[in-house]
């Protein structure tokens, strides 16, 4: 049963189908301090009546500990978004697009090392205090002063140095470009109120302290808490005006998928980020208020183990042989029912990051479609036949039963080209165990990306997140360590929009020459609807947030645009 | 009174022995804390390096590099005196206390109350089908619970739920333990809130653990009858309700007791099963989802209480055994 929150788990967090939504490649300085501009949905402020509730189903795997602390990794989900608010919001289904939140606008330095914040003025706290750029000095150098605090490592690993104020602007300076992490720093990190973190417990023990009453400037607040469920209700004194038009948001404590799709095929709850085997039927077929839609986000993936101790993975030719020997749609069609699309070997996903996405040089190199006679010949090479079949064997989780489909389905195509692979199930602690110390020859696995692919590839194939056999890598599993691909990444930070296209081009290419890993299908967010009473959900035509409840501070962009029909009679 | 003083000795050392692999088992499961969390973590989106994940386990208490006698002597002091700790797993963060606390009534409500129905009405039933032998009751009541017992309790539950708690406006609700939005306390609508949806759990619950009961029940009585003393009770014209249950019943029910006193103790451990199946949210999931998250320090309080509950239970069986078998205190 919990193998299918492991989807959501590692759905997670990324862009999507926005190919072609506008040309947001360069995060643009709002001039319009409105932030329902960048919606089409939500329109203008005021718009609507308010009234109505929404109920998420959204399997936490817990019931609620009533804390509400945004730095707390494991409660943050429940704070960021509903509670807590970011400078200026990232939409990584288009492209990077921003929408102007607690900064009206901002502008990088031309060598982008630093950046200024113009912050809101008028905004409050929803205490009643008024919020201001002190509040975010506060906030960054709280991070500085308890690295606990830091999830994003961005004074450690991002290299900033200084956060000041001067009157309405904030600047944040950084040791060398920064770019890439504008993504965290002003989407991912929400904004505290100085007033509160500054004394008493919160001051003190910041990374631990409960926060059970969060005070922030976000549209809800937490009306009541119980281990079983989360009441937000609205915050009357919102700064974007009229907004949010519901008045109440029910998060319950779902523990496991079962219940919490029941509740969702019956409408109980209206919101889901919710993995449903055979949706249409389940789901779908309900009712026909009941809509879902999955955009693709990262790749799904096997990773070989390039360390030179493993020889038979290290070895280019039998990389090569698996990655042609692959059939990626009918993965997609059989192991994943569809909802996750076929990927490609250059490591972009498609169409989400079109534009990135090199389909010439895939082409040159013939892995645009299944290949088996061309994997035999490599296969060949190596020194491998009928004989003296490669056996190989890879890990997968116990209980994560679409991967186990698709490794079936990989499983008989590499039969075909002689190469006999065996699937170890293994139970989810061993099985991180030996993907992050590298103690394997292949595994299945899968990451989160981010606005752009540069995100995904440089967690998949930077040195520096690599590790020696034996110790953790942070997400280097494969541990390719190619220097000029590490140049290539480093680029990237300062260079203007068009080259990080080439440059992510020239990265895709390393993908398709080294075959450091080789990407089977695309994992999706997983999203389901009701608009029986409720509107302004973001739809594939419409992808102003990332749609999952699990995506924040997405989450709060939603929550702002739904509107309650019967509220408007 | 020694025999009181022998159990009482052997209860202080079975839970010093009980506390110890307590301690060690979960260090010896595969994976950590740091893992657990960084795979949670990926879920909200960005990939956190080890070692920021470490540095944030640190503020929570979690050090791994410190001496392993050390942390086994803190450990005993710290459960003995109460200081529990906070949860390093998926609630990482809150007091365990707490954790529990939330948990505890409910799985006692349900899992208890259900647990002690099945006990008392299997033995009545067992009971009346031993004493009857051979009689209508006795031919159908315990062939058939002793078909529902065999079944899966998750199975049963899947059942219920597609039978009463399926579509938009269903009989029975199917998941959690109480309506959304209603103030928990003594108010009516609570109250019933909560029964509503206890109903299923707990039928589920009894219809599997009756057949057991009623079964040794039975045979125990149809063995009983047999005896001397029966008979000797018949002979001097003692009422018929009076041999069933104060002659037979009495000495019949002595075996299933300790069977009882056991089961009350696992029932803190909870039905894990169930639990998951009815989104009901107790310590069997807690104990699941604390395994799954490498989650110590709550892994080891669940693990006290179990271990607590079903040592308690035994003794004050222990002690019920003494008081109502002569026996047992001559031996003494």
């Amino acid at each position: 049963m919990s193998g299918i929150k492991r989807i959501a788990v590692t759905a997670v967090a990324v862009g999507v189908l926005a190919a072609g939504c506008g040309g947001g490649d360069e995060p643009i300085g709002g001039a319009s301090s409105n932030p329902s501009s960048s919606t089409s949905s939500g329109g203008s402020t005021g718009q609507f009546k308010k009234g109505g509730t929404v109920t998420i189903a959204n399997v936490g795997g817990q019931t609620w500990p009533c804390q509400f602390n945004p730095f707390n990794p494991a409660v943050n989900q429940q704070a960021l978004g509903f509670v807590y608010e970011p400078l200026t919001f990232v939409n990584v289904l288009k492209s990077g697009a921003t929408t102007p939140m607690l900064a009206t606008a901002f502008s990088w330095s031309p060598t982008k090392d630093s950046i200024v914040f113009t912050i809101r003025s008028g905004v409050k706290w929803s205490d009643g205090q008024p919020f201001s750029a002190d509040d975010v000095v506060y906030t960054f150098n709280l991070m500085k002063q308890q690295p606990a605090l830091d999830l994003y490592s961005l004074w450690t690993g991002a290299g900033l140095t200084s956060v000041t104020a001067a009157g309405d602007k904030v600047t944040l300076k950084f040791k060398a470009p920064a770019e890439p992490y504008f993504f965290n720093f002003a989407n991912q990190v929400g904004i505290v109120p100085k007033h509160i973190w500054s004394t008493g417990d919160a001051a003190a023990k910041p990374a631990t302290w409960p926060n059970t009453k969060p005070v922030g400037t976000g549209a809800f607040t937490v009306g009541s808490c119980t281990s079983n469920n989360i009441s937000y209700v609205a915050n009357g004194s919102y700064w974007q005006p009229g907004k949010p038009y519901l008045e109440k948001v029910q998060y319950p404590a779902y523990l496991d998928n079962n219940p919490a799709n029941l509740d969702l095929a019956s409408g109980k709850a209206q919101w889901g980020g919710q993995y449903i085997p055979n949706i249409d039927n389940f789901y779908k077929s309900k009712s026909p208020e009941n809509n879902y839609w999955f955009p693709p986000t990262a790749n799904v993936a096997i990773i070989p183990n390039l360390d030179p101790s493993h020889k038979v993975t290290s070895n280019l030719a039998v990389r090569q042989a698996i990655a042609y020997a692959l059939d990626r749609e009918q993965i997609s069609k059989i192991g994943e029912s569809g909802y996750q699309p076929a990927a490609n070997q250059t490591g972009v996903v498609t169409p989400t990051f079109d534009k990135y996405f090199d389909k010439d040089a895939l082409t040159a190199a013939g892995y645009d479609k299944p290949n088996p006679d061309k994997a035999k010949q490599l296969l060949e090479s190596a020194g491998y036949s009928s004989s003296n079949p490669l056996k190989l064997s890879v890990i997968t989780v116990t209980g994560y039963t679409d991967w186990d489909a698709s490794l079936a389905v990989v499983k008989q195509q590499l039969a075909k080209v002689g190469i006999e692979l065996s699937i170890q199930d293994l139970q989810q602690q061993s099985y991180n165990q030996k993907l992050f110390t590298g103690d394997y020859d292949l595994a299945y696995s899968s990451l989160s990306g981010g606005p752009t692919p540069y995100y995904e590839l440089r967690q998949l194939l930077y040195s520096k997140n690599s590790a020696p056999i034996g110790t953790q890598a942070s997400s280097n599993y494969s541990r390719y360590i190619k220097p000029e691909v590490d140049k290539l990444f480093d680029q990237y930070a300062s260079a203007d929009p068009d080259t990080q296209v080439k440059l992510i081009k020239q990265i895709s290419g390393y993908m398709i020459k080294d075959v450091p890993i080789i990407p089977t299908t695309e994992s999706v967010d997983w999203y389901q609807y009701n608009t029986k009473d409720l509107e302004g959900w973001p739809t594939q035509e419409d992808p102003y947030a990332q749609p999952a409840p699990y995506n924040i501070p997405d989450v709060g962009q939603v929550l702002t645009n739904l509107y309650s029909k019967s509220a408007q009679k | 009174m020694r025999f009181l003083i022998r159990r009482l000795g052997f209860f202080v050392l079975t839970l010093w022995a009980a506390m110890t692999l307590n301690f060690f088992i979960p260090r010896m499961m595969p994976g950590s804390p740091e893992e657990a969390l960084r795979e949670r973590f990926s879920k909200s989106g960005s990939v956190v390096s080890p070692e920021q994940l470490r540095t944030v386990l640190a503020e929570f208490g979690f050090d791994p590099d410190k001496n392993i006698i050390l942390q086994y002597t803190e450990y005993l002091k710290a459960m003995v005196t109460g200081h529990w700790g906070v949860s390093i797993g998926s609630s990482l963060g809150a007091p365990v206390t707490t954790l529990i606390g939330d948990a505890l009534p409910w799985t006692v409500g349900l899992v208890g109350i259900a647990t002690v129905l099945a006990f008392v009405l299997g033995t009545l039933i067992g009971t009346i089908a031993g004493w009857r032998r051979g009689g209508l009751m006795d031919g159908v009541v315990p062939p058939v619970f002793i078909i529902t017992s065999a079944l899966p309790y998750f199975w049963v539950a899947l059942v219920f739920i597609s039978l009463f708690a399926i579509g938009s406006n269903p009989i029975l609700p199917n998941d959690f333990n109480y309506e959304q939005g209603l103030t928990p306390g003594f108010n009516p609508p609570f109250i019933g809130s909560v029964l509503k949806h206890g109903i299923l759990p707990a039928g589920t619950i009894l219809i599997t653990a009756i057949g057991g009961w009623i079964l040794t029940m039975r045979n125990n009585m149809v063995t009983t009858l047999a005896e001397d003393y029966v008979r000797m009770a018949r002979a001097k014209g003692i009422p018929n309700r009076r041999i069933m249950f104060g002659y037979a019943g009495r000495n019949a029910f002595l075996p299933n007791l300790s069977g009882f006193a056991m089961s009350l103790g696992f029932v803190i451990s909870g039905t894990i099963l169930v639990e998951y199946v009815f989104n009901y949210p107790g310590l069997g999931y807690m104990f699941y989802n604390a395994t799954v998250s490498t989650d110590y320090p709550l892994l080891q309080a669940l693990f006290l209480l179990v271990t607590l509950a079903v040592l308690i239970c035994v003794l004050l069986c222990d002690f019920a055994v003494f008081l109502l078998d002569p026996r047992a205190r001559t031996k003494g």
